[in-house]
C-alpha cells in the first residue's frame, strides 16, 4: 500500500511498510485509561490499548485514567498506579487533580511523592469547570513548581477555564514547572504557539491537533460545560507550529484509548517538516522532559 | 494497492487551512506525496461558496487530470438555484459526474423528503451515491424517509459516534462510512468484524486534515489484506460502477 508515494521521509516509509520505525520510536505524552461514559472506545481494555501501542512502537505513554478525571480522583489514581506496576515498561502516570475535591488536591503533593512512575499532574479545567488560574489548582501547581514536575493541562481556544492565554499566565506564575499545553489551545493556534515560543516552560502537545473538530457534526456537541470552539481545517498546523515555535517545543499525544497512534503519527510523518523535526516531535523532546522529571 | 479517495478537495475558501491545494494539479501532487492513485474530488467553493458557481467550475478545472473524478453538491430545487431534477441529472450525466455531495449545514437547508422529495427518489432509482456531511442522527432521519438511498456518511468523528451509528448501520444496509474522521482506535477493525469490510470507504479528508493520517491508519489497521483493499478503493469503485445518472 502507498508504495508509489513521493514523500521522501525514510521514517514515513518504514511506518507505512511495517507500522513502526525501530530508529524512531514514539513517546505519547497524553494518554488515558479505561472506558468513558460519553463515548464507546474499543481499545479501553488495557490489554487492547497496550497491543495497539506496541504495534506502533509507542515505547512509553503517560496517562491519567478517565476514572480519575470523571469521578473522585482517588480511585482513578489508584488504577493508574496498578497499571504502572503491572506494565512499568509501557506506562507512566500523571496524578489527576480536580479542584472540586479540594482535600484531594491539598494532599496531592504527599500522595504523588509516595507513588511510583508518576511524572507530574493532570488538570482538566474545561470539564471540571474551574479556571487553571484559580485557587483550586494552586496546591498542586506549587508542588510541581517546587519539584520541577510536568503538568499536562487540557487547553482549548476561547475557553474561560484553560485558554492558551490563561496557561501562559500560570506558566509565568510557576516558572519551574513544565507545562504541556494539551491540545495546543485548540483553535487559538496563534496564542498557543506564541506561549510556547515565548515561555521556556511551555510546550505544545499534539493530541487532537491533527483532528478537524466540527462539533456541529456531532450529536451532543463537545460534552463540556461550555461548548468548545470548532475548527474545520487543520492541515498544515504541524508545519505552522514547527515554523513558529520549533519542533523542540512540541510533543506527541493521542488521548489513547481515543485516537489511533497510527492516525496521529501519520499527521507527523506526512507533514512537510524535516526528519529531525519528526524525531523531536515523536520522541526526543519527550525523552528530555521525562528525564528531567524522573520518568525516563 | 489501488487507493481511491472519496473525500478530498482543492480550491480557495474564505478561511483556508494552513496548507492546501489551490488547483487540481496541486491536489494530484498531494495525492502523489501520499501514494493515492485516484480521488473523487470537490472544490472548496462547492462547500463554502456556492454549488451554483462551482459545480460546473469543478468539471472545468479537473478536465485533463485523469486521477480525479468530479462530484457535484446538491441544493433544494424550490429556490430555482439548481436545475430541476431531470435536467440536473442529465447535466450530471453529460459532465461525467457519478456521485453527489450534500453539505446541509453549510448550505442551510434540510436534507429531507420535504426539501429534496423531487430529487432523492431519482437517486434511489439510479443508484447514485450521496456523500453527506451532517450530524449522523439527521442522516438516520433521512434514511428512515428514503431507505433505499445510498448514503456515505462523511467526517464521522472525530469522537466515537458508535452508539448512534451502529443502530443505523444495523437498520440501513445502504449506509456507508467514510474513514477520514473514523480515527478512534479499533473502530475500523470492529466495523469489519460486525458488518464486513463493504461498509467503509477510504477518505483522506484533505485538507480538513492531513491526508497521511487516515492513510497510515488504514494501511496499519488490523484487518485482512482483502478487507483493506476493499476499503481503500474497491467499495467506492463498485458503487460508482453501479450508478446510472
Amino acid at each position: 500500500m502507498m508504495s508509489q508515494m513521493t514523500n521522501p521521509s525514510a521514517i514515513a516509509r518504514e511506518f507505512v511498510q511495517t507500522g513502526r520505525c525501530a530508529s524512531c520510536p514514539i513517546i505519547d505524552m497524553h494518554g488515558h485509561l479505561g472506558p468513558i461514559g460519553e463515548i464507546y472506545l474499543p481499545a479501553a481494555p488495557v490489554e487492547k490499548m497496550r497491543r495497539a501501542l506496541l504495534r506502533a512502537e509507542v515505547r512509553k505513554i503517560v496517562c491519567s485514567p478517565h476514572q480519575a478525571l470523571f469521578s473522585h480522583p482517588d480511585g482513578g489514581n489508584r488504577l493508574m498506579q496498578e497499571t504502572i506496576d503491572r506494565y512499568p515498561d509501557t506506562f507512566l502516570g500523571y496524578w489527576a487533580v480536580n479542584p472540586n475535591y479540594p482535600e484531594a488536591v491539598r494532599r496531592a503533593g504527599k500522595d504523588i511523592s509516595q507513588a511510583r512512575g508518576f511524572v507530574g499532574f493532570k488538570c482538566l479545567p474545561d470539564y471540571h469547570a474551574h479556571p487553571i488560574t484559580g485557587a483550586g489548582y494552586a496546591p498542586a501547581l506549587e508542588v510541581a513548581n517546587e519539584r520541577r514536575m510536568l503538568v499536562l493541562v487540557h487547553t482549548w481556544g476561547g475557553s474561560g477555564f484553560d485558554s492558551p492565554q490563561m496557561l501562559a499566565e500560570v506558566a509565568q506564575r510557576y516558572p519551574n514547572a513544565t507545562f504541556l499545553m494539551g491540545h495546543s489551545g485548540y483553535g487559538d493556534w496563534e496564542a498557543a504557539v506564541r506561549a510556547a515560543h515565548d515561555l521556556p516552560n511551555v510546550y505544545l502537545e499534539l493530541t487532537a491537533v491533527y483532528v478537524a473538530h466540527d462539533f456541529g457534526n456531532q450529536p451532543g456537541g463537545s460534552g463540556t460545560p461550555l461548548p468548545f470552539l470548532s475548527c474545520l481545517h487543520v492541515n498544515g498546523i504541524i508545519e505552522h507550529m514547527v515554523e513558529r515555535a520549533s519542533s523542540g517545543k512540541i510533543v506527541f499525544g493521542t488521548d489513547m484509548p481515543w485516537y489511533s497512534p497510527h492516525y496521529a503519527a501519520g499527521a507527523v510523518l506526512f507533514a512537510r517538516i524535516t526528519e529531525e523535526d519528526r524525531r523531536n516531535i515523536l520522541y526526543r523532546t519527550a525523552e528530555k522532559l521525562l528525564a528531567r522529571s524522573g520518568g525516563a | 494497492m489501488n487507493i481511491h479517495d472519496c473525500n478530498c478537495c482543492f480550491g480557495d475558501a474564505a478561511r483556508p487551512p494552513f496548507r492546501y491545494a489551490r488547483t487540481a494539479e496541486e491536489l494530484i501532487a498531494e495525492m502523489d506525496f501520499c501514494g493515492i492513485q485516484r480521488a473523487l474530488a470537490y472544490h472548496a467553493g462547492m462547500r463554502f461558496d456556492s454549488p451554483v458557481v462551482w459545480n460546473d467550475r469543478l468539471v472545468e478545472e479537473i478536465r485533463g487530470f485523469s486521477p480525479l473524478g468530479a462530484t457535484w453538491a446538491i441544493l433544494p430545487s424550490q429556490t430555482g438555484e439548481q436545475r430541476k431534477p431531470e435536467e440536473f441529472l442529465a447535466a450530471m450525466r453529460s459532465a461525467g459526474v457519478r456521485a453527489l455531495r450534500a453539505f446541509p449545514d453549510e448550505h442551510r437547508c434540510r436534507l429531507d423528503k420535504r426539501t429534496f422529495g423531487d430529487l432523492l427518489p431519482l437517486l434511489v432509482e439510479r443508484r447514485i451515491p450521496l456523500l453527506v456531511k451532517q450530524n449522523i442522527l439527521s442522516i438516520g432521519d433521512l434514511l428512515k424517509e428514503i431507505p433505499g438511498l445510498v448514503v456515505v456518511a462523511m467526517n464521522v468523528g472525530p469522537h466515537s459516534l458508535e452508539r448512534y451509528l451502529r443502530p443505523l448501520m444495523d437498520e440501513f444496509p445502504n449506509l456507508y462510512v467514510e474513514t477520514s474522521h473514523y480515527m478512534v482506535e479499533g473502530l475500523i477493525e470492529e466495523s469489519c468484524v460486525r458488518y464486513g469490510p463493504g461498509r467503509l470507504l477510504f477518505g483522506s479528508g484533505y485538507p480538513d486534515v492531513c491526508s497521511g493520517a487516515a492513510l497510515l491508519r488504514l494501511a496499519q489497521a488490523d484487518i485482512p489484506p482483502d478487507a483493506r483493499a476493499a476499503i481503500a478503493g474497491g467499495n467506492l469503485e463498485r458503487m460508482l460502477e453501479a450508478a446510472r445518472p
